[in-house]
């Protein structure tokens, strides 16, 4: 009889004890370079860390943008939001998280030296915050000292902490040692090695939007890290790991062919597009453009070359973005209507350019180009090294190249990280020397228009102009892809690309 | 014969070299094209103010000679400064990892001259036998074979195939080895985990073999040649004539007087395994020094790879200062 008690109290102290402990490893391709949320610009880190700490909003694997620690989230004018603390919520060390900590959080993010001298290397990812000030014992409002729309999408990059663990641990107790809100609870960190987390069973259960709400459902979550690609595959083969990210595209077939594991994926946010130098002949007419657009075989090229993983592109913005238009007719493959246009343009007998690459990019690069100079475009292919290129691209009106085949991250699928960069006159990443005064202003307005069906009509209307007097060639969005064992059930990728594994299960 | 005074000349040497190696180190990671702020930040959003805040956070406001002075002066007192990435102090950053990369180094040296040496004794004295042939292929794929090639067909192998080792890591996730020496070897012994030790011996062996099997081959081919070289002296016929047992002849006489090279071309390969750790750390997600600085290469972590770089160059000055000392002690002929 006493043996048996001491069995259940044993069973009760460690419910994980014994053989329905469950514990899911995750091969990691990159280096966990923290573990303090506001000291990194990594987004493997941000994957790992975002199991031990919530964020105000997060995202739903379709990118829908919800309240996680937030209660509710609203915008009160053009620079001031305020949000509603989810009564109740614990940290890891089972104090309770109040409005303090969320003010010093955001003060720790945006104001110069708030980390112990140093700035938050974050900063930029919160936007225009000039104060976060508390209302009353679970409200909070941002004052921004300018209006900034996207500040609900930039919210979930930025994890809560406590006040009162900060002050007492300092940055170096945060590198090392973190205690944050979610969904597992530190144990320990391996440098360069592994990140070990357990289940914290408090968990208020996360976002109210995404079911099913409650604690984690596995016992351990293990972030261990393999570089090599051919390691990790090895490693999710093997049964070490059930989970890896990155899985290279040539062993696709191998982990599909395998009965224990399968293929997820995921559309990234990172856009593939040429800029044409629209500055000079013969970029600077339209129809050749649109005469280039209408020469890529861009299914082929996916197919064969992206291992069918990537979304064909109709402007630079993803279909996962906010604003995104989709009444756009996409480009189709059309290589007679391609010299029509080039002969309309002034090119009945073609012309002859040039299109620079970096050396990653290069087969796909070599594919565009034998495709244009199939319809009379001929693409000689020049291959630099990426920085040099960005120096060279920089001013389109300094060169005579002709054609830059690049790609542009946008971790937050808003319009205002990729279209307002590449396309607005003289941005910082606009290398065709596009310029197109409506496209500015519609831009520009949508900049600071705090109503987002309004805003988001602005982003159509550019898209329009853009797919018409199309100053890029359009090409592709590849995929993430993850490798899984098909024991691994309720987890997606989400597009943001981290690994967080709240909801997911291990089945037997 | 080692004279004191030569080992303070030797040791007084170095400086030179060290900071000509500070210098090259300096001026190649400036030259490398890539700004550390702009592949930190990509892409995202962030103000020309923000990316400059960044730039003077990193210290790369400064002008260049400037820079160079600090880093020296800083070096002196084994200050390396921040990590760019990291954002802690380079000297903890690089201490975490270099444990797991000596653990490793030592392992493989190990497998290489207890692999190496005997293999070499063997086919030179049985010389055109079968050892010898065997020793002669398994040498030149050894020397050949690239160790991220050979790293990833041992996975397969033994990992994937026959699931009798691991394919990468340190240890298991069984519970945590309180950490005493930083080497997983002895610190599982000394938290009186048997069970835990035989386990980072079973991690260990596939890198190790890896790392160390071109240098067994080396070490074999040095062994048999200069093995061969002494089995024809005077004092080994002679040594045979006066009747003493084989072993002895072959041991004391011959291997003897043949190890001399063989000791060199072993520290100076340690010195060497350093760089092959880079690779085989990666291949299997070694948590060592050598995977730290490949990274920091690709994010231009400036200070973090000329601290490392310095230190790899210190290390490879001392181990063949240590090769020359030990070539005193075996053969008294010659002087430091």
């Amino acid at each position: 009889m006493r043996s048996r008690i001491v069995a259940a109290a044993l069973a009760a102290a460690l419910p994980w004890a014994g053989a329905a402990a469950k514990e899911l490893r995750v091969g990691y391709s990159a280096d966990i370079v923290t573990l303090d949320p506001a000291n990194h610009r990594s987004r493997v880190t941000e994957g790992a860390i975002h199991n031990m700490y919530d964020a105000v909003l997060t995202r739903t694997v379709d990118m829908k943008v919800v309240p996680e620690l937030a209660e509710s989230f609203r915008q009160i004018d053009a620079k001031t939001y305020e949000m509603r603390l989810r009564p109740g919520v614990k940290f890891h060390d089972g104090s309770e998280l109040t409005v303090e900590d969320i003010v010093f959080t955001f003060d720790r993010l945006t104001k110069d030296g708030a980390m112990e001298g140093k700035t938050s290397p974050r900063k930029s990812l919160v936007g225009p915050v000039a104060r976060t000030v508390p209302v009353d014992r679970l409200t909070v409002r941002f004052e921004l000292s300018a209006p900034w729309p996207v500040f609900p999408a930039y919210l979930p990059f930025n994890q809560v902490v406590s006040k009162a663990y900060v002050e007492k641990v300092g940055s170096d107790g945060m590198a090392t040692r973190p205690m944050g809100t979610g969904p597992f609870r530190f144990v320990e960190w391996r440098r360069g090695d592994s990140v070990i987390m357990e289940r914290f069973p408090d968990y208020y259960g996360g976002a109210a939007d995404i079911p099913p709400v409650g604690p984690a459902r596995i016992d351990r979550v293990i972030f261990k890290i393999i570089p090599e690609p051919a390691s990790r595959v090895a490693a999710l083969l093997a049964g070490e790991v059930d989970l890896i990210d990155e899985l290279p595209h040539h062993a696709i077939r191998q982990v599909e062919a395998n009965p224990r594991t399968k293929v997820l994926k995921s559309n990234g946010t990172r856009s593939f597009f040429i800029d044409f130098n629209t500055t000079r002949p013969p970029f600077d007419k339209v129809k050749v453009r649109q005469a280039a657009n209408h020469a890529v075989d861009r299914k082929l090229v996916i197919d064969r070359i992206l291992s069918g993983l990537a979304v064909p592109l109709t402007t630079l913005i993803s279909p996962d973005s906010f604003g995104y238009n989709p009444n756009l007719e996409p480009w189709r493959y059309d290589p007679a209507l391609a010299r029509k246009l080039l002969a309309e343009a002034g090119y009945p007998n073609g012309v002859d350019v040039t299109l620079d690459v970096d050396n990653p990019f290069k087969e796909q690069a070599e594919a565009v180009a034998a495709m244009l100079t199939q319809v009379g475009i001929r693409t000689k292919v020049q291959l630099w090294e990426r920085t040099a290129l960005t120096d060279l691209w920089k001013d389109p009106t300094r060169h005579d190249r002709h054609m830059f085949f690049r790609s542009w991250g946008d971790g937050a699928l808003d319009p205002v990280g990729i279209f307002v960069p590449v396309l607005k006159t003289k941005d910082r990443g606009n290398f065709s020397g596009y310029a197109n005064a409506e496209v500015d202003r519609l831009l520009t307005a949508a900049d600071t228009e705090p109503d987002q069906a309004k805003r988001s009509e602005y982003y159509r209307k550019a898209q329009a102009i853009i797919r018409e007097e199309a100053p890029l060639l359009f090409l592709w969005l590849p995929q993430d892809v993850y490798g899984a064992s098909r024991k691994l059930v309720d987890w997606q990728p989400s597009p943001r690309g981290i690994v967080k594994l709240h909801r997911a299960a291990l089945a037997d | 014969m080692m004279r004191p005074l030569a080992l303070v000349e030797r040791l007084l040497q170095l400086v030179p070299v060290l900071f000509g190696i500070a210098l090259v180190v300096f001026l190649m990671m400036q030259a490398t094209p890539g700004d550390p702020v702009e592949l930190m930040l990509g892409d995202a959003l962030a103000t020309p103010e923000q990316r400059e805040a960044l730039r003077r956070d990193m210290g790369l406001d400064r002008p260049l000679p400037e820079r160079f002075l600090l880093f020296l002066g800083d070096a002196l007192t084994l200050d390396f400064g921040q990590s760019f990435h990291h954002r802690r102090p380079v000297a903890d950053v690089i201490l975490e990892r270099l444990p797991a990369t000596i653990e490793l180094t030592l392992a493989a040296m190990v497998i290489a001259i207890a692999v190496g040496v005997p293999l070499g004794v063997v086919a030179a004295v049985r010389r055109d036998g079968w050892i010898d042939r065997l020793a002669t292929i398994l040498g030149l794929a050894g020397v050949s074979m690239p160790g991220f090639w050979l790293g990833i067909l041992l996975i397969l192998l033994f990992s994937v195939q026959l699931g009798w080792l691991p394919v990468s890591g340190r240890i298991g996730f069984s519970g945590e080895v309180p950490p005493v020496t930083g080497f997983l070897l002895i610190d599982t012994l000394l938290a009186g985990r048997p069970q835990s030790f035989l386990e980072a011996l079973r991690h260990l062996l596939l890198p190790a073999v890896t790392l160390g099997l071109a240098m067994a081959a080396l070490l074999m081919r040095v062994t048999r040649t200069s093995m061969l070289e002494a089995l024809r002296q005077d004092y080994v016929t002679f040594a045979t004539a006066k009747g003493l047992p084989r072993r002895q002849v072959l041991i004391r006489h011959a291997l003897r007087n043949a190890l001399t090279p063989t000791v060199t071309v072993a520290a100076i390969e340690t010195g060497t395994l350093l760089g092959g750790n880079m690779i085989v750390e990666t291949v299997f997600g070694w948590p060592g020094l050598g995977r730290l600085v490949v990274e920091g290469i690709f994010t231009r972590n400036y200070p973090l790879v000329q601290a490392a770089v310095l230190l790899y160059a210190v290390t490879y000055v001392l181990l063949n200062l240590a090769a020359d000392i030990l070539q005193t002690v075996l053969n008294p002929k010659v002087r430091l």
